[in-house]
């Protein structure tokens, strides 16, 4: 569904030129849930940027489900973000005046949702995640882990078919982040495709398909290979 | 040390902050000088000299409808009824009250009105009938010559009979005998002559706005009309009571009249003035809330441009800058936009001066007010910027190596 | 959308406080200002008769000698001499014609009940009423032949009637003008006029006259003109008469033309008149002048606007200005510290024109609430106003189109001024603040 040929983008500042990606090459299926690590710098935010549409890209071809985003305008590309792709980032990203439920709202309201129907989702979304009873808390009210949720909450609200992963974990103690990583692999379960950035090897060996991208390329398709679907279930029943 | 370039940077990258508070305070200052100027001007206009102890002189008019009397030997017992009033200093009837913006006006010549015209010199003035009276209910000081006699004083309800002698004002008599040999000459009202037997210092006609304020003739004629108009000059202290009791006074005398539009002069001459006094106030209003609104804009992009940079600061003062150079940042970064802002708005000023002289009848812009202006600008900015900046110098360097 | 958005913005100025109230006090102070300066402005220069200012004109006719010269524009007298009036008003043409002069009375019962009291009358001709749309709550105006014969009649105004006989019907009673009874054969109705275009003699804004009687009463009386007598050479005047047949300037003259047509008729009318006049050795002139201004052309001739006024509309405008930079550079800081949150909003799927169009709505409701605000300011200002002289009390208030504007004026600026900040912040990349908060 996802499919990036040969993408580069170079960053131009008054004087120097950098390369985040070059020729960077990834084809991601329906239903993967694909963990990218790299050290810093080495262009994975660029990336999930990119995949996200967040950022233009400077040379390439990307196809998401067969449409050439390049070609796209930039209200096509907001509708594209809003319809297929959720987000979750390492800062949670929630917005501070919206309370619980109006925070999941949001992407539901651009996509012009009638009110009963946004109802129904944000509650469903807010009942997976665990915090259907704190709906009307604003973010700052709630711990890491939580705000992390709800976060997760809000980017499975449009129920998109592909969710970008930024550190998802980053910002959290250990049991949090198992926590959250539940959660994520329970959405992979569900029929959601996943790609998240992180850091952390041992999150990383849970997801089945790894990638590593070193100085704006893939590097690494090891750990893909070695592993079947079902261990990493069985790794999941067994922490 | 002033670190002219890195702020120069700094206003670089947010341009449209520093362009919109060039913005204001050129406009400001275009504004500031030019009004200030208008109302210099007007305040010139609305307090200069005009010969006459306004608050002790009031006036009105006597509408007779009976038909019984001789008016001008009515208004001559009505003057001595106005005169034994306690506290009353002299009154008068007269044809015309200075400053109320109501009045006669004509030519006078050296040399009579013809068939032909006129030869000679003319200038125009504004003229009043009164008697040996006026001159002190006035309040008015002769210079040269002498005031009337009694038997120069002519009371009739005709014209069959004319006054030949006249007391003018000094800025008259020298624009119509500028040689200065003026007392004892004669002047002409069409073809009626009238010796100049006195001069008056300063007495200014019936508008303030006449293109000759300042002329004013008084011929000792009392030809009382159906319509008359009465000028008393009371003490000060006493005018509001005298005012009071003026309209029972009088038809007590005789009531087959009507006493209307009593009135103090300095109200008559506010009334007149009306226009200039709201411009006025109007100007005044507008510059004071225009300097504070500038003056919280400043202060409001200050305290921004500081909260944007609350993290720079207290790195900045954690390497060791001392407070005085966190406020000399802010200030010299303001200095630069409001001196910019200066020479713009003093540039924007010269030019809506020359508009309004252009398209109105508005005085040239004095240019030392633009100077005024400027400075006065650059303090108020200055001190707008004072206060978030020693906001800004207390800054703890602690916040540098916390985390929002 | 929009109401969310409503919403959003309400939020938004509630977050910060100090910035919101400095924002909306500057548009509120700036609208205040106009709005003071701009409805007397309004009101100065208001069509005060719309229905018909396009039919009603004033002749003005050069009656002198070629050479003199007068402080008017084109040097026409803005008034006529009796002798013309008196013709023009006994011309054929048109239909309705009027002449009038402002004087006054002492007005009494002839009892000592009511203390005699001055007031201002209008002579004039009995059309006046239709054509100047002021009408009848008793009676009517007086008939041809009482205006011919010289009959003592009066038309009284509501509020004389009120004062004289409580505002019953009064048409039938009589009242005394200086020393004449005349008999009340008419009660007009209240005149919401506030600027006196059909006499400019006294100021345009000055207090209208509370009575009316028929024109030949001017000879008959000899009554003397209550407004500017001005003559262009030196005549001999000692009695009525003289002054009747002199050269002086000292009525005012209107006529209703109801088309072009007409109004080319009465134009010809107008140059045969001053030709034969000319031809009868009144006046030596080369070819005739006159002019036939209508009444919003009659009042922009005498400069009814006062340029102090269009002075002051020019500096509340500019003031306006600075406020907008003022609201302009605050809010430029405001929503660019909120890119943040854009960034988070962009990327779950808003449109830059979703995120322009909730920020104008953000300034809108600034706008909103400061021009709500400064409709009070204004009222405050004009307050003021009225405080100067009481001259400007019908002047210096806001009708429904200044009450409409403020707030228009106020939003339309704020968008003007929030236009480059919401660009600004829709345009900027969302993914250079998601990464870090």
């Amino acid at each position: 569904m996802l499919k990036m040929n040969n993408i580069n983008k170079v960053y131009q500042t008054e004087k120097v030129q950098t390369h985040a990606l070059r020729d960077f090459n990834l084809e991601v299926n329906e239903g993967e849930f694909i963990a990218v690590t790299g050290p810093s710098g080495s262009g994975k935010t660029t990336f999930l940027n990119i995949a996200g549409m967040l950022e233009p890209y400077t040379g390439g071809q990307y196809l998401l489900d067969d449409v050439d985003v390049g070609t796209l305008s930039d209200n096509k590309r907001a509708d594209l973000r809003n319809q297929k792709i959720g987000f979750i980032f390492q800062g949670f990203n929630l917005i501070p005046d919206l309370n619980l439920y109006e925070n999941v709202e949001v992407p539901l309201r651009y996509r012009g949702i009638k009110s009963a129907e946004r109802r129904r989702r944000i509650e469903d979304c807010l009942e997976k995640v665990g915090l259907a009873s704190r709906a009307k808390h604003l973010p700052q009210q709630l711990s890491g882990g939580q705000q992390q949720r709800v976060a997760i909450a809000r980017a499975l609200a449009g129920e998109p078919r592909f969710l970008l992963a930024d550190e998802p974990t980053g910002n959290l103690d250990s049991l949090m982040a198992r926590q959250v990583m539940e959660l994520l692999e329970q959405i992979n379960r569900e029929g959601a495709t996943i790609i998240m950035v992180t850091h952390d090897s041992e999150l990383a060996r849970r997801a089945p398909r790894n990638i590593q991208v070193v100085d704006g390329q893939l590097a690494d398709f090891t750990l893909y290979q070695n592993r079947s679907a079902d261990s990493v279930v069985e790794l999941a029943s067994g922490a | 040390m002033l670190e002219i370039k890195p702020i120069f940077n700094a206003m670089r990258r947010s341009k449209a902050g520093a362009i919109m508070l060039l913005i204001q305070i050129a406009i400001t200052t275009a504004i500031v000088s030019n009004a200030s100027f208008i109302i210099y001007d007007r305040v010139q206009y609305l307090q200069q000299e005009t010969g006459y102890p306004e608050d002790e002189i009031f006036h009105f008019a006597v509408q007779t409808f009976g038909k019984d009397v001789d008016l001008s030997q009515q208004f001559e017992l009505t003057e001595t009824t106005l005169r034994n009033i306690p506290g009353v200093i002299n009154a008068v009837a007269m044809q015309e009250i200075p400053l109320s913006g109501g009045g006669s006006a004509s030519s006078f010549g050296i040399n009579p009105t013809s068939d032909q015209g006129r030869q000679g010199r003319e200038v125009r003035s504004a003229y009043t009938y009164g008697d040996e009276h006026a001159l002190e209910t006035m309040g008015v000081d002769l210079i040269e010559g002498r005031n009337f006699n009694q038997n120069e004083v002519i009371i009739a309800q005709n014209r069959d009979v004319l006054p030949t002698v006249a007391i003018v004002s000094k800025t008259f008599l020298e624009e119509i005998f500028p040689e200065g040999d003026g007392l004892g000459q004669t002047i002409y009202l069409g073809d009626m002559p009238l010796k100049i037997i006195g001069v008056v210092g300063k007495m200014m006609g019936p508008w303030l706005k006449d293109s000759r304020p300042d002329n004013l003739i008084v011929i000792p004629f009392v030809n009382a009309g159906v319509y008359q108009k009465v000028l008393v000059r009371a003490d000060p202290e006493q005018r509001a009571q005298v005012m009071g009791q003026i309209e029972d006074i009088l038809l007590k005398e005789y009531d087959q009249r009507v006493v209307v539009n009593l009135n103090g002069m300095d109200e008559s001459k506010r009334r007149y003035n009306a226009s200039d006094i709201l411009m006025l106030r109007m100007l005044v209003v507008l510059i004071t809330v225009l300097v504070l609104v500038t003056a919280l804009g400043i202060f409001g992009l200050t305290v921004f441009n500081i909260n944007k940079r609350t993290r720079q600061i207290g790195t900045r003062r954690a390497l060791g800058a001392r407070k005085s150079a966190i406020v000399r940042y802010f200030m010299v970064e303001n200095g630069i936009i409001c001196i910019a802002g200066l020479v713009i708005g003093s540039a924007a000023a010269v030019y809506m001066g020359t508009a309004l002289l252009e398209h109105y009848s508005l005085p040239a812009l004095d240019h030392s007010y633009i100077g005024m202006t400027a400075i006065f600008v650059l303090v108020v900015s200055l001190l707008s910027v004072l206060v978030p900046a020693n906001r800004a110098a207390n800054i703890s360097p602690s916040v540098a190596t916390r985390s929002i | 959308m929009i109401l969310h958005y409503l919403d959003l913005s309400w939020r938004s100025l509630k977050r910060t406080p100090l910035i919101s109230a400095l924002m909306i006090a500057a548009i509120a102070v700036g609208i205040g200002i106009t709005m003071t300066s701009l409805s007397v402005y309004h009101m100065m220069s208001m069509d005060p008769i719309p229905q018909k200012s396009d039919r009603l004109f004033q002749p003005q006719l050069n009656t002198m000698d070629d050479g003199q010269t007068w402080w008017t524009e084109d040097d026409l007298p803005y008034q006529i001499t009796y002798n013309d009036a008196m013709n023009l008003y006994n011309a054929p043409i048109p239909e309705r014609k009027v002449l009038s002069m402002r004087t006054g009375f002492s007005v009494h019962m002839n009892s000592s009940e009511v203390k005699p009291f001055l007031q201002g009358a209008r002579v004039t001709g009995r059309d006046f009423f239709a054509m100047f749309d002021l009408d009848f709550v008793y009676g009517g105006t007086w008939s041809e032949s009482q205006e011919r014969e010289v009959v003592p009649v009066v038309v009284i105004s509501t509020e004389l009637n009120e004062k004289l006989f409580g505002g019953q019907n009064s048409v039938g009673k009589q009242i005394y003008l200086d020393d004449t009874s005349y008999e009340i054969v008419g009660v007009t109705e209240p005149w919401d006029i506030h600027i006196k275009y059909y006499d400019l003699n006294n100021g345009a804004f000055s207090n209208r006259e509370e009575m009316f009687i028929p024109y030949s009463m001017i000879a008959a009386k000899e009554l003397n003109s209550w407004g500017n007598t001005n003559g262009w050479k030196y005549q001999e005047i000692n009695n009525y008469q003289d002054r009747l047949q002199s050269e002086q300037f000292w009525l005012q003259f209107w006529v209703e033309l109801n088309s072009p047509e007409e109004e080319q008729e009465y134009r010809e009318f107008l140059t045969a008149y001053l030709e034969e006049q000319g031809k009868r050795g009144r006046y030596s002139r080369e070819k005739v002048q006159f002019a036939l201004r209508d009444v919003n052309e009659w009042l922009d001739y005498n400069n009814v606007v006062s340029e102090d006024n269009r002075v002051l509309v020019g500096l509340s405008f500019m003031f306006l200005t600075v406020c907008l930079a003022n609201i302009l550079g605050l809010l430029l800081g405001k929503f660019l510290r909120r890119a943040p949150e854009v960034g988070v909003r962009r990327a779950l799927g808003a449109s830059k024109r979703q995120i322009f169009l909730q920020h104008l709505v953000e300034v809108s409701v600034l706008g909103l609430l400061g021009g709500l605000l400064g409709i009070g300011i204004a009222q405050l200002g004009l307050w003021g106003v009225r405080q100067t002289y009481s001259y400007y009390n019908a002047l210096a208030t806001m009708d429904l189109t200044m009450l409409l504007a403020a707030p228009s004026i106020a939003i339309g600026a704020c968008i003007i001024a929030g236009l480059y900040p919401a660009w600004l912040v829709c345009r900027t990349t969302p993914a250079i603040y998601l990464k870090t908060q």
